[in-house]
């Protein structure tokens, strides 16, 4: 039986909202600080060459112009999330490795200066040859992009477990397919921008990020500074979806310019270079080998994928194992080899999109109904099958608290009607089932916990304080519903102070999907802590027993007695007076196993707890043109319990928009070097018109770890509404696609091999 | 350099400015005006997070000049509400929860203004296609539009 909740659970409207409809809401773009200066930054032409020199002489010399900035202006930094793969300079000291790479920033009175400025900065390069794909880039001879990485392979995760060639020795079927998707942009419709002021020794910054304190601690080793001089302020975030995670090199250009005038300085990248100079999604080539049982058991897989990682390491390792980690999450693999290839090419900087490695995901789910096909086996009973119970352990032995696959599996295909249409369509019409299961939070050091600290004020009204971070998905007012249900007050008593590196204390952010399971988890603890020290003083006021009393409607009640009660407020000022103010504190570390090394050791717990979805998606083909429709679709997600039901909802929602459409029309297209559609005319994203009819369904594990049973809101759609469509494309079909996104071109080609060369 | 002026209303005020020959409107409002409500997402007229009406119709911002609107009337999202009432388009946008990072949102909002003045009871249909005008990258757009039949409907019940 699900258990009631004053507030949890309910319809809210967001806490961020009336600022975002009445055009108050501010984002870093927006800020205007006094004597603020504008920048621009010079950027590579060259994919691939040595500088050779740098003079910024006659820039210097415009009148306007404050300063410019070169790696020489730096402190020989480089980033990188781990030791191993600290490789990117964010300004180019003596190679730049991708066109549009960060070689000098200028800060001027005004954008029009700054540009100018920049024609008059002189950069002599000495072109190398470049690498553009990793098949290129693995080549014996192929150009080096960093020397110390022999055939320019950055990262390799090696996984084994059980005994993988004697499985495939037993296996009744096996089938072997190889499938590559092309990468894609984030598209956030916020193009990246920074503030950054220096002052008296102190930094404060703006951007749209992630994470405050990962990007704080980033830019304090790149800029040499103690992390509390570093300050990264909360502002509003136009979208992230992975982008927004890590440091950017804007960060830095913006942070020298402003601590070398002395003046804040407003750093704001136009659209095309947001899409050529901030983070890109990894393209990727995945050969997958899976033997299964006559039954439709998978004993064996076996599994190997390149991702472009482009010029610099980035998340390096944690890009190359996340994919195949969400896979083996969803399902039960016993003898499983995996060997992720990150290979450096000469394009631009790579991270993570929503979870990172759908594409990967929707080749092995599409080959899993091929396998079905064979055995004559329906695809939602080979899913339910291999899916993962509670209780059960991943291949590398992450522990299953909560959920299971069966349960999303079971009401999405019900919802959606399966039986009645699998099979039964016409040829052109398909349906497809995409299932995942994601980690909510994974393994950062001790950045992997959040803090919290509550205030109650003297009128009963409350400040709280948390690093948890809001890009857009609704994080702010979550937290504030939690503390809202925990101290039995309305949610506008509560003062939200957040992401501000200042004062708050460390968490991971908007990562991971940590947000609700662990930054949740610390504000329900830190109000609980600041509920019982309500309570314990409100006992001895009342004289009443201290287990009898709660919190609601801003006063203390009992829950026997309707007599004793007394205003919360009046509490907070009797702690006052007895110098004991009330002050909660509660952090919440999730029970991982932080000795898990993505590289060395792969192995053990990998997060507190996963959350499971199933994707259903229903098709209809032009078999002249290759086009595909996508009419209806559903999605149900295992969010433990959902704090804000509509905020799930819209994040499922966006979720089919951002993978079940953009299957089927998104990618980065390249000459070479050259990003070709780095705007959003070329770029095509979906529109209203494209959308389907979109079911969402909400399930209910309640997590026991959870803040009130919550995991996350809503990744799982993000990842498995691409396989969801690849797989009804597959279906309506009958001949396998193993080119992603499914433009019409790409469907064509399918089915010209299939008739020519016949099915595979 | 060479400097227009243009008499222009934005949000029932009037003034004359001194502009640029090559200022858009979205400069203006935003650096001239500190109205940063209307955002650039592109720069060229794509995605709509600059949109305003301009006499009335909704305009990307960031690809007109106003050396061009001498005499022209201008409403941004922060002159939508009277002050003291949030316009139902406003409301109706908090509480069906179509606001996810809302960097579209003024944009979103300014284009359904636009179609809510043309016709009070819009079909489905026609608020699909007039909001298809405008990139959203959070919310698929289910809630906004949702949002826009809730609030043609409260519009019309007060008209």
């Amino acid at each position: 039986m699900r258990e009631e909740y004053g507030v949890v659970g309910k319809r809210v409207r967001r806490t961020d909202s009336l600022a975002k409809v009445t055009g108050r809401a501010l984002y870093t773009a927006d800020l205007k600080l006094p004597r603020m200066l504008h920048a621009k930054v010079l950027r590579s032409p060259h994919a691939h060459a040595n500088i050779l020199r740098i003079d910024t002489s006659k820039a210097l010399r415009l009148p306007g112009v404050h300063a410019v900035v070169t790696a020489s202006d730096g402190f020989g930094v480089k980033w990188g999330v781990f030791k191993y793969t600290q490789d990117h300079p964010m300004l180019a000291p003596d190679k730049v490795r991708y066109i549009g790479e960060d070689v000098a920033g200028v800060a001027a009175v005004d954008e029009e200066t700054a540009l100018e400025a920049l024609d008059l900065i002189e950069v002599e390069y000495d072109p190398l040859p470049a690498v553009f794909t990793p098949e290129e880039a693995m080549n014996e001879g192929a150009p080096l992009i960093h020397h110390a990485f022999p055939n320019n392979i950055n990262i390799h995760v090696h996984i084994e477990v059980g005994d993988v060639d004697k499985a495939f020795g037993e296996a009744y079927l096996v089938r072997e397919d190889t499938f590559q998707a092309a990468g894609e942009a984030y598209s956030t419709l916020e193009p990246y921008a920074v503030v950054a002021s220096y002052s008296n020794g102190y930094l404060d910054l703006w951007m749209p990020n992630a994470g405050p304190h990962v990007r704080a601690k980033a830019l304090a080793n790149l800029l040499n500074m103690p992390l509390n001089r570093v300050r990264v302020r909360r502002i509003c975030v136009g979208g992230h979806f992975g982008s927004r995670s890590e440091v950017s090199p804007g960060d830095f250009v913006a942070s020298l310019l402003s601590i070398r005038t002395g003046r804040p300085v407003r750093l704001a990248l136009t659209r095309e270079e947001n899409a050529t100079c901030t983070r890109q999604v990894h393209d990727m080539k995945a050969t997958i080998r899976t033997g299964v049982r006559r039954d439709g058991t998978v004993i064996a897989k076996e599994l190997k994928v390149v991702y472009d990682g482009g010029a610099y390491s980035s998340t390096g390792p944690i890009a190359t194992s996340i994919p195949y980690y969400v896979y083996e999450e969803t399902y039960r693999f016993p003898n499983v080899r995996y060997d992720g290839y990150r290979v450096f090419t000469n394009k631009g900087i790579r991270g993570m999109y929503g979870c990172h490695g759908r594409a990967f995901l929707a080749g092995n789910e599409m080959q899993l109904d091929l396998l079905a096909r064979e055995l004559g086996i329906d695809p939602v009973e080979i899913r339910l099958k291999n899916g993962l119970k509670v209780g059960e352990e991943t291949a590398t032995k992450s522990l299953i608290i909560s959920g299971g696959l069966e349960e999303p599996l079971t009401k999405a295909t019900s919802v959606a009607q399966w039986k009645d249409k699998w099979s039964r369509l016409p040829k052109g019409k398909g349906i497809g089932v995409g299932c995942v299961a994601i980690m909510c939070g994974f393994p950062m050091g001790f950045r992997s916990g959040s803090t919290c600290s509550v205030k109650i004020n003297d009128d009963g009204q409350v400040t709280l304080v948390t690093g948890v971070v809001d890009t857009g998905m609704g994080n702010e007012s979550m937290v504030v519903q939690i503390a809202s249900e925990v101290l039995g007050i309305p949610m506008e008593d509560i003062n939200l102070v957040n992401a501000d590196t200042e004062v708050t204390n460390l968490d991971p952010g908007a990562y991971s999907q940590a947000a609700t399971f662990v930054g949740g988890n610390a504000v329900k603890r830190a109000c609980e802590d600041a509920k019982n020290q309500i309570l314990t003083l409100a006992a001895t006021k009342l004289k009443h027993p201290v287990e009898d009393l709660d919190l609601k409607d801003r006063m203390v009640i009992s829950k026997t007695d309707p007599k004793k009660t007394m205003p919360m407020r009046w509490v907070v000022r009797e702690a006052f007076f007895q110098g004991k103010p009330i002050s909660g504190n509660g952090a919440y570390m999730p029970k991982i196993d932080l000795q898990r090394e993505w590289v060395k050791r792969p192995y053990g717990q990998m997060a507190g707890t996963f959350s499971f979805g199933c994707s259903v998606a229903e098709v209809s083909v032009d078999m002249e043109t290759g086009s595909i429709a996508l009419p209806h679709f559903c999605s149900a997600h295992d969010c433990g319990n959902p704090i804000n039901p509509m905020a799930v909802e819209g994040q499922i929602e966006g979720a089919v928009q951002q993978a079940g459409v953009a299957v089927l029309m998104e990618e980065t297209r390249w000459a070479g070097g050259h990003l070709l559609n780095p705007n959003l005319l070329e770029y095509k994203m979906p529109l209203a018109c494209d959308m389907p009819e979109i079911q969402t369904v909400i399930v209910r594990s309640n997590d026991p770890e959870g803040p009130f049973g919550a995991k996350e809101g809503g990744l799982t759609t993000r990842m498995n509404a691409y396989s969801a469509v690849v797989c009804a494309a597959n279906n309506a079909l009958g001949v396998p696609l193993n080119e992603l996104p499914l433009t019409p071109d790409r469907v064509m080609k399918a089915m010209d091999i299939a008739k020519t060369g016949g099915e595979s | 350099m060479e400097r227009i002026k243009v008499a222009l209303q934005v949000n029932g005020e009037s003034s004359v400015l001194e502009v640029r020959p090559y200022e858009t409107l979205l400069e203006t409002l935003r650096d001239r005006m500190d109205l940063t409500g209307a955002k650039e997402g592109c720069g060229m007229g794509a995605c709509g997070s600059c949109t305003v009406l301009l006499d009335g119709i909704p305009t990307r911002s960031c690809i007109v000049l106003t050396a061009e609107l001498d005499g022209a009337e201008v409403v941004t999202i922060e002159g939508l509400s009277d002050g003291t009432k949030l316009h139902t388009l406003q409301q109706s946008f908090m509480e069906k929860g179509a606001v996810q990072c809302g960097f579209c949102t003024p944009g979103m909002i300014m284009t359904a203004k636009g179609l809510l003045d043309r016709s009070l009871t819009p079909t489905r249909e026609e608020i699909v296609r007039s909001v298809s005008s405008n990139l959203c990258r959070c919310t698929g757009y289910k809630k906004i539009v949702e949002a826009v039949e809730a609030a043609a409907v409260g519009a019309e019940e007060e008209a």
